[in-house]
């Protein structure tokens, strides 16, 4: 096993107070972790800190040994809202070919090769035979799963998922998440979720994020300690870092 | 005559394709502040003694980037600040010429353009500025579609989304002045967006939207030029009413399309 994203001692603050204090992070190659905190708790924050959008006020960030600007198009990303109006004249493919800038050439159209790596992409998510419809006319659930394959298409080595499922059913997001243990085989994963209780079967460790940071391994969650994480009682989860026990106030 | 139909046909094809842009990016109303800013760009070339065309891709291009780096940079003011710029241009144009000596010019063919007064230099303008349209968008396209679609997505892609979005007004800018020489400043905001609006009523792809609304573009320049010819009447306005009433009955008969 070898570190993906190392993250030592992170600061960050938007001027003001600090929305994330004294980061500590070690992801492993082919990890599935989850991200957990409530609202405003500085997930986000942090995943853009790790894709190199924001930079931190202090400590390092290391992703696939580089910095993280530098490895940002090796991480497929898959937005938490999507920002794009939804009658925008485009096709599912030529969504999912987006996957691609940066890894095709910056000049000219598409080339063959970007286009079979989006067809590998919209058939490892199971939308291929959606490719020539319109993004106005899919579902929830095929929607996502086409922000998923244009994450997918570029090839990466880490997938960053900012609450895929939730604008989704229960089946669609058990369906979605199936997919993703099974690109887990090769993909490092880290997905941001409100539904802890659901993923737990999924993922390797819970990362809970209120400013602070506490990894939980899956084997130590169990209802009581699911219902306490989420929200307000995060403090009375029991874990098993003794030096990271102040932190988790 | 003849002039006039071919720079409506070179027109359309820059007002096809960047216009595409515009509405599926929603920029009308910056669009529409590189428009009318030009007038100063207009005014001083006039009062310089130069050809007002060149004032007008001079300023066109500054306002553009101005424009686009208070869009990035002061969302929270931007209209505010783009109707400054709008004015303010304007009113730099008008100064200008009113104290341009000589005969005075007729400020209407500026701000209603006239397209049965296209010279042949004039095509040779509109047809230069169509080619290195046409050549950066088809460099671009895919930047172009990204950067419409979902800014942030193509920002993490590692694309340079600040420089292309301005690159991208200047794009807008070129167009403006193209069109200015067929409708005038007043007018070019409907010509720039209302083929393209149609366009994008009927066709479910970008680059179909560029090409029907070039070809919505021809029939709307020559359309209007004929039916203002035989009772006189001025072309741009013509052209613009014709556009908008297409666009109405478009819209009228696709929501009644999709609800059979």
């Amino acid at each position: 096993m070898s570190s993906v994203i190392k993250i030592k001692n992170l600061d960050f603050s938007y001027g003001g107070p600090k929305i994330l204090e004294n980061i500590d992070l070690d992801i492993q190659r082919n990890e599935f972790i989850g991200m957990v905190g409530p609202n405003g708790s500085g997930k986000t924050t942090l995943l853009k800190i790790i894709m190199g959008v924001l930079t931190p006020d202090k400590g390092s960030v290391n992703v696939l040994g580089n910095p993280p600007s530098q490895s940002v198009q090796e991480i497929g990303y898959m937005p938490q809202f999507t920002p794009f109006s939804r009658d925008f004249p485009i096709s599912v493919e030529e969504t999912v070919l987006m996957g691609r800038l940066g890894k095709t050439s910056s000049i000219g159209f598409y080339n063959s090769a970007d286009k079979l790596a989006a067809e590998k992409a919209m058939n490892d998510v199971e939308i291929l035979d959606l490719r020539k419809r319109v993004i106005g006319s899919l579902s929830g659930g095929q929607l996502q799963r086409v922000l998923i394959a244009r994450a997918l298409t570029c090839e990466p080595q880490i997938m960053i998922l900012d609450e895929p499922t939730a604008n989704v059913d229960m089946k669609v997001e058990k369906d979605i998440f199936d997919l993703l243990k099974q690109l887990n085989e090769k993909i490092t994963i880290i997905v941001v979720t409100h539904d802890i209780g659901f993923i737990s079967q999924y993922i390797d460790r819970v990362a809970c994020i209120n400013r602070t940071l506490i990894c939980h391994p899956t084997s130590e969650l169990t209802g009581e300690t699911i219902e306490n994480m989420y929200g307000a009682h995060m403090h009375m989860v029991h874990h098993h870092h003794e030096d990271e026990k102040n932190n988790h106030e | 005559m003849q002039n006039a139909i071919v720079g409506g046909i070179l027109a359309s094809v820059a007002c096809g394709v960047v216009g595409s842009y515009v509405v599926v990016k929603r920029i009308g109303y910056l669009a529409g502040g590189i428009a009318h800013s030009v007038l100063g760009g207009m005014g001083i070339a006039y009062y310089l003694g130069r050809p007002p065309i060149e004032g007008a891709l001079v300023a066109a291009l500054v306002f553009a980037v101005i424009l686009g780096w208070v869009s990035l940079k002061m969302q929270e003011q931007e209209d505010t600040v783009i109707g400054a710029l709008w004015a303010g241009g304007m009113a730099v144009g008008i100064l200008f010429i009113s104290q341009t000596p000589g005969y005075n010019v007729d400020l209407m063919s500026f701000l209603f353009g006239n397209i049965l007064m296209i010279s042949s230099d004039d095509l040779l303008w509109i047809a230069g500025l169509d080619t290195l349209i046409l050549l950066i968008v088809f460099l671009f396209y895919k930047q172009f579609l990204a950067l419409s679609f979902d800014e942030e997505f193509a920002r993490l892609r590692g694309i340079p989304v600040e420089r292309f979005y301005l690159l991208f007004l200047s794009l807008v800018a070129l167009t403006v002045v193209i069109l200015i020489q067929i409708v005038g400043l007043i007018l070019v905001i409907a010509l720039l967006t209302l083929p393209a609006a149609v366009s994008g009523l009927y066709v479910r792809s970008l680059n179909l939207m560029m090409l029907l609304a070039t070809v919505l573009g021809v029939f709307f320049t020559t359309g209007g030029l004929a039916l203002s010819y035989q009772p006189d009447l001025p072309p741009g306005p013509t052209i613009i009413l014709l556009a908008g009433a297409f666009y109405l009955v478009s819209m009228v008969v696709t929501r009644f399309w999709k609800r059979a």
